[in-house]
């Protein structure tokens, strides 16, 4: 299970009278095992509500819960992967990804087959004594997806995952979480501003305009998907050929796009 | 050999040169003020032969070798613990830092009259003075290192269901490690120069005692070897520890060459 609910969220920075409302009356709910992102402009809040689900951070109205239960603080139940990978630059890759198994108290043989079998997924094997600094942003963000995924989380959260990298290796990793999801489905909280990422991996994309940030539509792709057979294509840039990919793209741009002329205006 | 320490060569060569032109040959400078190089080295063999102020050079060395070692580390193990502490729980910081912040500006030097009234001649005012002294950077710097910490990194350990003990001990003080030993060096050359001024006011043994009595004696010889001493004993413990904190820091350095 891992159900997770925004019921009317907000939240104010500053005093109550004259403060900043950063998001007021977010209604989301992303159910058991379906891949949401969200998509927004800059500022509308996506990563603030991410982090009410890590349990970083806490709304200052209403209620963020998963599985019917209130978030309280931060666990490993609901695993994050960060925009900048927040590796400890002093453990190795193995050390890294072992620390969550380690602080679960798992065996040590279980936490060593575990490691093992998410790193062979990862293609890490090779890297698995290396420091952080000798690897290429592309892998230390495969570690750092390595590491949520092998606590074998309910719901994972990703603030942004690619934003910090190349083109090309974008590409790779999109593809690459495209099959771990499909094959492993978790619940997914996806935070993204590229509408590409979010139309080629979600189940169902969210749309937040800001000022206050809210939810403002929430577009279903996994009907066209399943439907136009997508995951038969290999390769992202066949996805992104087909017919059902523009029309989605263009109609997501559409909603932003009119989030920005109402900002113009 | 690179070309830097070519330089740095020949420079100290040249100040040699120097000195021994400016004493000996021309007697630019007198004697009765500064050394020659032959003055500097019959003191050498006097107190490594006969002994000078009470003991041997090793004796002398080792005396004060040892107060400035176990004075360092009891500032590191009080202080770095502490600037963690402040460092993490702001209820620490507001609790503690007043009271650092009156202490802070005092002179280590200016404790000096009140630990010997306190504890008398002995080690225990010299140890009390070094602690004062060296305490300080230690935490300080350990403070700074626990603030400077990246707090993604905070937050990851929290996701991951990290205890509190495995936190501190491999999250929170590695993290902070590049500035704790930043403090640490700051810890040990102020445990030199306090142990030093320690040992001028009053000791029976030790390097500050060996150029007190030189002073006293007009022997300007054996104050030089005794300057020289000090400076060797407080350069190779530094070495120590510069070694010690690229061991310990490797992915550090690392890091920041790529950077």
């Amino acid at each position: 299970m891992g159900e997770i609910r925004f019921d009317d969220v907000g939240r104010i920075y500053g005093d109550r009278n004259g403060g900043f409302e950063a998001l007021k009356g977010v209604n989301l709910a992303i159910a058991d095992k379906e891949f949401m992102a969200v998509v927004g402009p800059s500022g509308c809040g996506k990563t603030t509500c991410l982090r009410f689900v890590a349990g970083f951070d806490r709304p200052t109205s209403g209620t963020v819960s998963v599985d019917g239960v209130r978030v309280a603080s931060p666990g490993p139940d609901r695993a994050v992967v960060f925009q900048q990978f927040a590796l400890m630059p002093w453990k190795t890759v193995r050390e890294n990804i072992e620390l969550g198994l380690r602080n679960k108290r798992l065996p040590r043989p279980e936490r060593a087959e575990r490691i093992e079998r998410i790193l062979a997924l990862m293609n890490l094997t090779a890297y698995a004594d290396a420091f952080p600094h000798q690897l290429s942003g592309g892998m230390q963000q495969r570690v750092s997806i390595a590491r949520a995924y092998v606590l074998d989380p309910e719901v994972l959260l990703m603030d942004e995952p690619f934003g910090a990298l190349d083109a090309q290796t974008r590409v790779v990793m999109q593809e690459e979480l495209v099959r771990l999801a499909r094959r492993n489905p978790r619940t997914v909280m996806f935070i993204t501003h590229a509408v590409e990422e979010a139309v080629y991996l979600a189940d169902r994309v969210a749309i937040m305009a800001r000022q206050p940030g809210r939810v403002k539509e929430i577009v279903d792709i996994r009907t066209i998907r399943e439907a136009e057979r997508w995951d038969d294509h290999e390769k992202i840039e066949d996805v992104m050929d087909l017919e059902s990919f523009v029309h989605l793209r263009t109609q997501i741009w559409r909603s932003l796009r009119e989030e920005k002329a109402m900002e113009i205006a | 050999m690179s070309r830097k320490t070519m330089v740095g060569g020949a420079t100290i060569v040249t100040a040699l040169a120097l000195w021994y032109l400016a004493t000996s040959v021309t007697q630019m400078i007198s004697p009765g003020r500064f050394p020659s190089p032959a003055d500097t080295w019959d003191a050498f063999r006097q107190i490594t032969g006969a002994g000078y102020a009470n003991g041997l050079l090793l004796d002398h060395v080792l005396r004060s070798v040892m107060l400035v070692s176990f004075g360092f580390l009891v500032a590191v193990c009080t202080g770095v613990p502490l600037g963690l502490w402040m460092g993490w729980s702001r209820r620490a910081e507001a609790l503690i830092n007043p009271v650092f912040l009156i202490i802070r500006p005092i002179p280590p030097l200016a404790w000096i009259p009140l630990a010997i009234l306190w504890l008398g001649l002995g080690d225990a005012a010299k140890i009390l003075v070094i602690w004062f002294a060296a305490f300080v950077p230690s935490v300080i710097n350990a403070y700074t290192g626990v603030r400077n910490l990246d707090r993604t990194l905070v937050e990851a350990a929290r996701m991951l269901g990290t205890p509190l003990l495995t936190f501190v001990r491999e999250v929170l003080l590695p993290g902070a490690s590049p500035m704790i030993f930043t403090g640490l060096r700051l810890s040990l050359q102020a445990s030199w120069t306090t142990l030093v001024a320690a040992e001028l006011v009053g000791a029976m043994t030790g390097l500050g005692r060996v150029l007190n009595a030189a002073q006293q004696d007009l022997y300007p010889g054996m104050i030089l070897v005794g300057m020289i001493a000090v400076t060797l004993c407080g350069w190779l413990m530094t070495a120590a520890l510069g070694m010690a904190e690229r061991r310990a820091l490797s992915w550090n350095i690392a890091t920041q060459a790529r950077d």
